[in-house]
């Protein structure tokens, strides 16, 4: 039914003139207006000076970035310090998630493990990473152990959260799968579990690479002389827009790019998984 | 591990006798609440026997499945199979779920080789076995396709031959195609029957349809239409194979069964 | 197929051990302090924080502000931006899961801002509106924007398109079938964004009030560092986690008690 439906539908587009509404509703016309526009108002904002000189213009911006890509700032060019941001991400993330994933499968797998640790997860949980940021400067310095620490903190929940709960929302009926073909609780663990809670493991995983951007940053703001969230403050303390809003592309490629990794690793890991439709 | 080193033609142990003694089945729930699912089921199948269980939904005969496979335990009575006692799944019986239950993270050869894989087979054994078994429901060529790759008919052959490849000497099914389109349900219902006299085993199959029950069994038991499950009658279909759904000797017995029962199955 | 066995029966063990868990947890961080393991200048012990919570209800000293003024003023900031975020996100959601001309002007837009983590906002607020409340909240805002845009967009995408079909064969306009059909069933998506948004929000307060505050919690955190006292880092931890848990669970409730009607 719906198939016919879609083959008259698209019979139909392919006859259609061209007609004013039908530019309007086309979807590449309509993010080049969005894109034009949005582009323009900023150019527009910064040039006429509407917000003070506290917006540079967009070809501002880029040239700054590429004059930070050959210049050095506190001894890193823009890659060196993209390179320092995502090296702690690396780092915090690794240790976090080989620590938090196995826990929370055992917190799964076991109900003592789960019942001694829970409670002591629930009271940290409600505490935002960032509001460990001046403790880990009293325990650590403002050295990198403090970055880091940071991400471990905020990477933590969701990396634990989500392997508990992949393990916790396996079809039971999987396991009886194994049973009936022979497996003990080994098998049920292995080739069940662990496989089944994969994707909402890398799931978590996408979740925790948002958060250590964000803990990663605030660390940075707050004390650092290396790293994007440097570059930003930097750039606030010199006055000069360019280079925070230079900075803030920087971040955000940095941080589509990790998640894009993220992502490419999981349909490596994952080739099972069904992609999913959303935004 | 020994049954793994016996080619299949070897494994000739693959008869079984089954007798159910009085089995009851009386689930707790919320904390008190106490819910009598199975209530003096007695029955006895013989060897390479293809036994039915027709009744309509939560009449217990899943319960049943599930107790005879030795994922549940029955409250009272026992279940005997080839003069043992079940307590607890064993590789003697292989159980086919309706919602075919694959590993969606393996592919039809990784799921169809699980159970040899379980018992420790050799690779190459156990590639062998699964080669066998996957060409015999008409799956070659789909050996490397994960299961959200196949049709639902296609993923319940694969869950057949997974469980053919454990060699079991009962094959237990549950509603099998109770999740298919009438056209592959009777496709699949004919592909049963030709694998069962390729591979003959002692078979139990459960189902809500009439017209598969006529179809495929030698017997069919009659479930009661409500809890507590019991069993109202039992009906042998003497009826030659290949069977046909307009038949009139078919027909006749489908009458005489829906007569009998309050509920049109 | 319910098989389940339900068992109600609770070992005393489970009961034990999570009380267990957490006296150990209090017992121990005590202990480190009270016998000196670790010194006072980096941890400050349960009962050194229980008293500076109790103190800072009537002293403002030494930072400048009673307990209750620091959370009074996270609160306003937090709910202020929340409360913005929801007026515009939800709609803006809706309206670009059902109107392809919305999505198409406000899509490239969103997908540049997204990838922007709120916190690199700080700077630029800074230069826009000083230190004052209006730049969390705008900080706030933009934290909370993401999750309701996002949650309603997919809501309404993942409205039954036969409900659809059937209203466009009674003669429903188009307006009629988005705000009659599409809204409705996307409401539990929306609500599911009441809780991550302000997830969301109250995590991006903190980084906020870390930098740019004379006031806030986040603030006396920053104090506490600043004047090398780990009590009122710790409290103004323990207070951040406590206010958020308690909003959380109010927002629970309210999700709870609307969803109930829906799903009836």
């Amino acid at each position: 039914m719906t198939s016919i439906a879609n083959e008259t539908q698209s019979a139909k587009k392919e006859r259609a003139p061209i007609t004013v509404k039908a530019v309007l509703t086309n979807k590449w016309f309509l993010y080049a207006v969005s894109l034009t526009f949005f582009f323009g108002l900023w150019d527009y904002v910064a040039y006429k000076k509407i917000l003070g000189s506290s917006l540079a213009r967009p070809l501002e911006v880029v040239n700054y970035m590429g004059y930070m890509i050959n210049h050095r700032l506190a001894g890193n060019s823009l890659w060196g310090h993209a390179w320092a941001s995502t090296r702690r991400i690396l780092i915090g993330f690794s240790i976090a998630s080989l620590i938090a994933v196995p826990l929370g499968l055992m917190m799964a797998l076991n109900k003592y493990v789960n019942a001694i640790v829970k409670p002591i997860f629930d009271l940290m949980k409600p505490m935002p990473p960032i509001a460990w940021i001046s403790i880990s400067i009293l325990w650590f310095g403002i050295g990198e152990p403090s970055k880091v620490f940071i991400i471990i903190i905020g990477t933590f929940v969701p990396c634990l959260l989500n392997a508990y709960n992949g393990v916790r929302l396996v079809e039971p009926e999987l396991y009886d799968v194994v049973r009936v073909l022979g497996g003990n609780r080994r098998d049920e663990i292995f080739q069940v579990c662990f496989p089944a809670a994969f994707p909402a493991i890398f799931a978590g995983l996408q979740i925790s690479l948002s958060v250590a951007w964000t803990c990663v940053l605030a660390a940075e703001l707050v004390s650092a002389r290396s790293g994007l969230g440097y570059v930003i403050i930097k750039g606030m303390n010199l006055g000069r827009p360019a280079m925070v809003l230079g900075g803030m592309v920087a971040i955000a490629l940095a941080a589509l790019m990790t998640s894009q990794l993220v992502g490419l690793l999981e349909k490596v890991l994952c080739p099972w998984k069904r992609e999913i439709e959303g935004l | 591990m020994e049954d793994g080193n016996k080619t299949m033609a070897e494994n000739g142990n693959t008869h079984a006798k089954i007798s159910c003694k009085n089995v009851s089945k009386t689930f707790i729930q919320k904390g008190t609440q106490q819910v009598h699912v199975l209530d003096g089921i007695s029955l006895d199948v013989a060897e390479n026997e293809f036994v039915v269980i027709l009744g309509p939904g939560q009449c217990g005969k899943s319960t049943l499945l599930r107790i005879m496979a030795g994922l549940e335990t029955a409250s009272t009575g026992s279940v005997i199979i080839n003069d043992k006692e079940v307590d607890g799944p064993g590789q003697d019986r292989g159980l086919v779920f309706q919602s075919y239950m694959l590993f969606a993270w393996k592919t039809v050869m990784g799921n169809v080789e699980m159970g040899p894989k379980l018992r420790g087979v050799g690779k190459e054994e156990r590639r062998k076995v699964a080669q066998h078994y996957i060409d015999m429901v008409g799956l070659q060529g789909f050996e490397n396709k994960y299961p959200h790759q196949l049709s639902g008919g296609m993923k319940q052959r694969a869950g057949i031959a997974r469980a053919y490849a454990n060699q079991p000497q009962v094959m237990l099914l549950d509603e099998p195609f109770g999740q298919l389109d009438a056209q592959t349900r009777i496709y699949m219902e004919q592909e049963t029957v030709r694998i069962w006299e390729q591979e003959k085993r002692t078979v139990i199959f459960v189902t809500n349809n009439i017209d598969e029950a006529l179809f495929l069994g030698d017997r069919i038991i009659c479930m009661e239409g409500k809890l507590p499950g019991r069993i109202r009658e039992v009906y042998d279909v003497n009826l030659p194979r290949p069977r046909k759904f307009t038949d009139l000797d078919f027909l006749k017995l489908r009458h005489e069964i829906t007569e009998a029962s309050e509920l049109t199955l | 197929m319910s098989f389940a066995e339900v068992k109600i029966t609770k070992e005393p063990l489970m009961v034990i051990l999570p009380i267990l868990s957490i006296v150990a947890f209090f017992g121990i961080w005590q202990s480190l302090l009270s016998f000196g393991v670790v010194p006072s200048s980096l941890l400050a012990s349960p009962l050194q924080v229980l008293k500076l919570f109790i103190a800072k209800w009537t002293q403002v000293n030494p930072d400048g502000a009673l307990l209750t003024t620091h959370m009074w003023t996270s609160i306003q900031e937090a709910f202020t931006g929340y409360i913005l975020a929801l007026l515009v996100g939800i709609p803006l959601g809706l309206a670009m899961g059902w109107f392809p001309i919305v999505e198409g002007l406000a899509r490239p837009i969103f997908e540049l801002i997204r990838p922007i983590p709120p916190i690199a906002w700080i700077p630029l607020t800074i230069f826009w509106f000083g230190i004052g409340i209006p730049g969390k909240v705008f900080i706030i805002w933009i934290a909370g924007i993401v999750p309701c845009v996002i949650n309603s967009y997919v809501g309404v995408k993942m409205t039954n398109p036969v409900l659809i079909q059937m209203a466009r064969t009674y003669g429903a306009s188009n307006w009629q079938i988005f705000i009659k059909i599409c809204i409705p069933s996307a409401l539990p998506m929306v609500f599911g964004a009441l809780q991550i948004a302000l997830a969301y929000c109250w995590t991006n307060l903190v980084g906020a009030e870390l930098l740019a505050a004379d006031n806030g919690l986040g603030f006396m955190i920053t104090m506490g560092r600043r004047l090398a006292m780990p009590d009122m880092v710790l409290l103004g931890m323990a207070m951040v986690g406590l206010t958020g848990a308690v909003i959380g669970v109010i927002i629970d409730a309210v999700e709870k008690r609307l969803l109930a009607g829906i799903r009836r």
